[in-house]
Order: C-alpha cells, then sequence, then structure tokens
C-alpha cells in the first residue's frame, strides 16, 4: 500500500491542494485500488443529496445569483463574442423550440418536468445501487453506470386520489421500466396493482407491485422480460385480484399515454 | 425529451446566458436544499449557489463527460464550494451556531417534490436504521465532509482505520436502502 492509497478520502472531499491532488490523480492513473474505491465512494454517495428537505428558495434569489455570475463573467477574461456568433444559429434554434415548447405546455408545467427529470436521473443511480447491492455485495466492481432516463410520464386516473410516475431508463444493455406509485388505496388479500404497457389495444404485463401502509409502492421492471417490443401506446396501472391477470380484470385506475 | 444537460452545458461554454439561467432553473431547489442540509444556513446556502454558478459561468469549475453524469457533477460542485465556504467561516470566527432562520419548507406542490420527499424520507431512514457510530461517520464525512484527521479525532480512531469505517458505513447504509425499499413494497411478481 502506498502513502498515497491514504489520501482517497481527502481528495474525495476535496481538502488535497492543487499539488497534492496532482499528485494524487498520477497515483490514481497507475493504482487499481484507489480508482475502485473511489468509484465506490461516489456510488455509495450519489442518492445522498436527496435526503436533503425540499425547502423553497428566496424569489429574489435566482435574480442574484444569476446577476453574480454574470458579472464574474465580465470582470474574468473576454467575452467570448466570436463563439456567440459561431453558434448562433444553433441556439438560436434551440430557444425557438423551447419557446414552441413552453407555448404547448404551461409554463408553469414546464419547470416540475425539467425537475423531475433531475431527480430521476439520481433515483436511476439508485436503483442500480440496489440491484448491485443486492447481487453482489463484495464481488466485482459493479459497472460504472450509464444510467439514462428514455422517457417518463406521469400516470393520471380519475376519481382517484393516487398517482404514479414511470419512466423507462437505459441501464447499459438493458431497458427498464420504473414505475412509482403514491396515495394507493390499501390492498386486500391477494389483491395487487398491476403495470400494463398497451400497444394495438393489447395489455402486456410490465411487472406488479403492493402498496405500503403509506399508500406508496413502485417495481422496476427490466423490458427484457416483455413478450413485445415496440412502439407502447400507453401505459396503465389497474388494480387486480391476484397477480396472475393476463388482462386486467380488475378497473384501470391510472394511465397516460406514451 | 428536452436537451441533455452534456448540450446544455455545451452552450453555456459558449457564453449562452439563457442556457445557465435554465440550468439554474432546474437546479436550483435541489442545490438550495442540498446546501442547508450541509451548513444548517440558509444564508450561507445562498452564497453557495452563487460560488457555484460564477464557477461555472466563469469556467472554473469544468464539467467533462468523462466526469459522469452533469447532474452528479453539479451536486458535487455545491458539496465542495459549501464546505469550503463553511471552513472559511470557521477561519474568520463566525459562530456556526448563530444559523439563520430557515425558511419554511413548502408542501409538495408537483409530484416530483413528492418523489423527492418520498426517497428523502428512505434515505433518512436508511441512515437513522444504522448503528450509532455508523450514522455519525456518514455524516461527518458526507454531509460534515471533514478531513480523515478530523474524523479520526472526532471518533477517537486511529487515522488509518477511518477509510474501513466509512466505507463500511456506506456499504451498510445502502443494504439498509435495499431493505427498506423491499419492505415498502417494492416487489416485482
Ligand atoms: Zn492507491
Amino acid at each position: 500500500m502506498y502513502k498515497e492509497c491514504e489520501k482517497v478520502i481527502d481528495y474525495f472531499n476535496g481538502h488535497l491542494t492543487e499539488q497534492e491532488a496532482q499528485a494524487f490523480e498520477a497515483h490514481l492513473e497507475t493504482c487499481e485500488d484507489c480508482q475502485e474505491e473511489l468509484r465506490e465512494l461516489r456510488e455509495l454517495t450519489e442518492h445522498l443529496p436527496l435526503a436533503s428537505e425540499p425547502v423553497e428558495p428566496p424569489a429574489e434569489m435566482k435574480q442574484n445569483v444569476l446577476d453574480a455570475a454574470f458579472t464574474a463573467g465580465e470582470t474574468t477574461d473576454e467575452e467570448p463574442e466570436a463563439n456567440e456568433d459561431k453558434s448562433s444559429s444553433s441556439v438560436d434554434r434551440y430557444k425557438e423550440k423551447q419557446a414552441e415548447k413552453r407555448k404547448l405546455d404551461k409554463p408553469a408545467w414546464l419547470m416540475p418536468v425539467l425537475a423531475a427529470g433531475l431527480i430521476f436521473s439520481l433515483m436511476g443511480n439508485m436503483y442500480a445501487v440496489f440491484q448491485t447491492t443486492q447481487s453482489d455485495e463484495d464481488e466485482a466492481p459493479p459497472v460504472e453506470s450509464t444510467d439514462e432516463v428514455l422517457q417518463r410520464v406521469q400516470l393520471q386516473g380519475e376519481g382517484t386520489n393516487a398517482n404514479a410516475t414511470a419512466a423507462m431508463i437505459n441501464q447499459g444493455t438493458e431497458d427498464m421500466l420504473v414505475v412509482q406509485a403514491g396515495s394507493l388505496d390499501p390492498l386486500q388479500g391477494d389483491e395487487v396493482y398491476q403495470v400494463w404497457l398497451i400497444n394495438d389495444d393489447q395489455p402486456y404485463r410490465a411487472g406488479s407491485f403492493k402498496s405500503n401502509q403509506q399508500g406508496e409502492g413502485a417495481v422496476a421492471y427490466s423490458m427484457a422480460q416483455l413478450q413485445s417490443e415496440g412502439d407502447w401506446d400507453a401505459i396503465a396501472i389497474s388494480k387486480e385480484p391476484n397477480a396472475n391477470s393476463e388482462t386486467p380484470q380488475g378497473e384501470v385506475m391510472m394511465s397516460s399515454e406514451l | 425529451m428536452s436537451r441533455t444537460d452534456k448540450e446544455l452545458y455545451a452552450l453555456i461554454a459558449d457564453g449562452d446566458k439563457g442556457t445557465l439561467e435554465e440550468i439554474y432553473d432546474k437546479y436550483e431547489k435541489l442545490l438550495y436544499s442540498f446546501a442547508i442540509k450541509l451548513s444548517g444556513d440558509a444564508t450561507l446556502a445562498e452564497e453557495v449557489l452563487q460560488e457555484v454558478f460564477i464557477k461555472i459561468w466563469t469556467h472554473k469549475a469544468v464539467y467533462q463527460e468523462k466526469k459522469g453524469k452533469f447532474s452528479s457533477w453539479i451536486v458535487t460542485v455545491t458539496r465542495y464550494t459549501c464546505i469550503d465556504l463553511i471552513r472559511k467561516r470557521k477561519d474568520e470566527n463566525v459562530s456556526l451556531e448563530e444559523e439563520t432562520d430557515i425558511p419554511e419548507e413548502q408542501d409538495p406542490s408537483t409530484e416530483d417534490l413528492a418523489e423527492w420527499r418520498e426517497q428523502g424520507q428512505l434515505i433518512r431512514q436508511a441512515i437513522r436504521n444504522l448503528a450509532e457510530e455508523q450514522t455519525i461517520m456518514v455524516d461527518l464525512f458526507y454531509f460534515k465532509g471533514l478531513t480523515q484527521r478530523e474524523i479520526a479525532e472526532e471518533c477517537n480512531l486511529p487515522l488509518g482505520t477511518v477509510k474501513g469505517r466509512i466505507r463500511l458505513a456506506l456499504k451498510h447504509l445502502n443494504s439498509e436502502l435495499s431493505n427498506i425499499q423491499e419492505k415498502g413494497g417494492v416487489h416485482d411478481v
């Protein structure tokens, strides 16, 4: 064990001086133990920011922060005028697209959707962590996480307070459908909540779950298990008498188009 | 799908102010809440955000794809910045006990917020389920961001054992999380 190997913790927490950090990074290139430890620390802590209670930022903070950033930008080096010209066409196109989007959706709607994507990108890691901790606690290093949220929708239903979100997450070679639901009615006996993917009016089973006492439930379903692949029209959740329904027997509580 | 963070970041690097604003809107609440969690100080949290966005805009902090996901990166920059500011404050002898009022939490108005809250409860529960010394270890290492030496002193441990204890605590935390998640009804029939 090298002396450098003892610096992983302080490197991770940003306590090394610039020179120390450079020396450690040089060591890191050749030391697999340190690479592995660092990767593990990152993976094991990646979802911890979600432990923060959501706090509403003060209204004036945004202007203060952005003003400070832009002012600092003016006083440091040159304004990237040339770059602006170079990229203006793609930027403009992008802005147009955004403007169109805002016209379609209520602006108030847009932010939660963006934020939700963020939460899911952190949660995607959480699921990856669950999967690795369940299967191989002390085995080979888990594959570097490459989760990507491919699509995400919110499911809605009439006459129910229940809510659910579904996200398609790509984990390397595998697509996972992750459904999270809250405010669910309690289940009785063998009843389950069944997730369906619908293609040309044909429902396909895509995971089932039970709700807990808080009315929450979730399931991660590997898309490789589905008999059909392709263009899904919709996703739905129904309450089923048991986990064996091949087609929805119970009422569809929530659904969303895809 | 909207533009990826990667694409947005490329536009920021080109000096597009609107994109910085977009990134700001997207991450404001998480970063602000996280900085409050780390520092317990709402005024400091605001300074942290200012620092973070100055760093991004002036390229003092540069994101590269090989560093992993943008969301993880910006959270990490926030954590460093916050740990740093807390230390500077300590050096200036400003008592950290004099915490400013933390704003009232808002009821979850959107589903994503409810989700974040759900996940947060799970994680906090998992942290509480740990043995006390492991809870402390997670707190001192991750949320307080102390140095290895400071943790050793705080916990009366030989310096060389700190790393192992941190690893163990984090591993337990993650298996605790999967336990809770299973009990909470994750259940693929
Ligand atoms: Zn090493």
